[in-house]
């Protein structure tokens, strides 16, 4: 779940502020599954770029994840813009599910 | 049964399911609801033409209706795929289904006709074999396993893929099924009928085995009741396939029992298709429902998993008469007693009211307030 970030702090909340978002399917958040690529500070503060990517493409609950990625980071850095980069390069795959990821899955 | 349970419901759902498949929006909503309009005024006309056996107006109508809503689909999904991922092999067994349906649809159409106005060299009757066994294998079978083949690995969260099997079970189900249509118009085609069953018997114990990889290498170890169901289906597929060898065994000797034929179809309909309905109506239903309620309320809060918008006392009840009900009317085919069948029927019924009663509770279900 290696995350690229240009300022390491400032991902460190964010990750932990996007932990409260989960895909209702599987109930584990979308940090632990592996979905956020990229989390990029503008350096003044005004702005975040999330690249993120979903399990599968035409996730049916795509849209609904984006959204409250978007609306977390918005909660968490008031006042800052969140632009939100749908990719699929690489594809999702098991092996970014983290380790805390894998035990709640194998519960 | 065929076309209002199991064809309407699977075409609507692969509506839902295509651009996942394809990886690729729906061609064209407009067209989806064109062939549901017409595949909602054709099938009632045909139900009732077949019912009062007046094969006139109503079925004629009723079955151009169809015809033009399968054609619909089939132009939606071969949109739907060209503009997605072309090497799909989910999206290749859901294009090569409808065609399959097409072509059921087209034949089944001609038999019509020719109730009426005789233009094939022997009745109707004759056909029906080659009408049936092209809708349960090429449409029912090849869209259930590519359908199946994505979401199985995809709810379970398994780490197992294999396309090549896949490209393997495709093959011989469409191998299996040409070699039925030129045996049936074959003079001495008879004395080979046991052929492409085997074909497709073997396709189908591949499609368990490949269900079987997909369930060990989960790496969710929870399964749902709902997922347990439309796994028990895969096992339910082997057996119309034994049925049949044993039919066929029959042939030559002239001693067909009609019960091995009424059991037959009734596990295929009542068994392995409805099963898979039922698992999978209330897997993906809440998923719908799920992004219409919570969309515009993601992130702010808690919200439900999409499986407990499904009730699931009502689920479980469901699930016991729909298999109560079928064993009981097995064994009043098997043993031909009209107050077992009766029995077996009313089980059936409660089963496809809880399950009305259920999806209606899905529908129209509202956030708890806070």
């Amino acid at each position: 779940m290696n995350v690229v970030t240009n300022n390491d702090l400032q991902c460190t909340i964010a990750l932990a502020a996007l932990e409260n978002v989960l895909d209702p399917e599987i109930g584990l958040n979308v940090v632990d599954l592996g979905l956020i690529y990229r989390l990029e500070f503008d350096e003044p503060g005004l702005g975040i770029a999330v690249a993120m990517t979903l399990s599968t493409p035409y996730c049916p609950m795509g849209e609904s994840i984006t959204a409250a990625v978007e609306q977390v980071l918005k909660e968490t850095f008031t006042g800052i813009s969140v632009t939100i980069e749908l990719t699929f390069q690489p594809p999702w795959s098991y092996d970014r599910i983290s380790e805390a990821g894998k035990i709640f899955l194998s519960r | 049964m065929a076309l209002g349970w199991g064809t309407m419901i699977i075409m609507g759902a692969s509506h839902q399911l295509l651009p996942v498949l394809t990886e690729n929006r729906l061609f064209s909503v407009a067209l989806a609801y064109v062939s549901f309009v017409l595949a909602a005024i054709g099938i009632p006309l045909l139900v009732y033409a077949f019912y009062t056996f007046q094969l006139g107006w109503p079925a004629r109508w009723g079955g151009s209706a169809i015809v033009v809503a399968i054609f619909c689909f089939v132009i939606n999904i071969w949109g739907t795929l060209t503009g997605g991922n072309r090497d799909n092999v989910h999206a290749v067994y859901a294009v090569t289904a409808s065609v399959w349906l097409l072509l059921a649809a087209f034949t089944g159409l001609a038999l019509v006709y020719n109730f009426t106005s005789p233009f094939l060299p022997q009745g109707s009757l004759a056909y029906l074999p080659f009408h049936a066994h092209i809708g349960i294998a090429g449409w029912f079978l090849l869209l259930v396993i590519g359908v199946g083949s994505r979401l199985i690995p995809m709810f379970l969260i398994s780490k197992y893929a294999n396309e090549r099997l896949l490209w393997i079970i495709y093959f011989l189900i469409n191998g299996g099924l040409l070699s039925f249509l030129f045996l049936f118009f074959l003079p001495a085609g008879l004395s080979f009928a046991w052929l492409p069953i085997i074909v497709v018997f073997i396709a189908l114990v591949l499609f368990g085995y490949y269900c079987y990889c997909c369930y060990r290498e989960r790496i969710r170890r929870q399964v749902d009741s709902r997922m347990k169901i439309s796994l028990s289906s895969t096992g339910m597929l082997w057996i119309p396939p034994i049925l049949l060898i044993i039919l066929v065994a029959a042939l030559p000797v002239g001693h067909v029992d009609s019960r091995l034929v009424l059991v037959y179809g009734f596990i295929t309909f009542f068994g392995w298709i409805t099963a898979i309905i039922l698992g999978m109506t209330f897997k993906t239903l809440p998923f719908i429902v799920w992004n219409k309620i919570y969309h515009a309320r993601s992130g702010a809060g808690s919200s439900p998993n999409p499986g407990e918008l499904v009730d699931n006392s009502l689920f479980r009840a469901m699930m016991v008469a729909w298999l109560a009900g079928s064993l009981v009317f097995i064994a009043g085919i098997c043993c031909r007693r009209v107050p077992v069948l009766r029995a077996g029927a009313a089980l059936l019924v409660s089963a496809a009211v809880l399950y009305n009663w259920n999806v209606w509770k899905v529908l129209t279900y509202k956030s708890p307030a806070k």
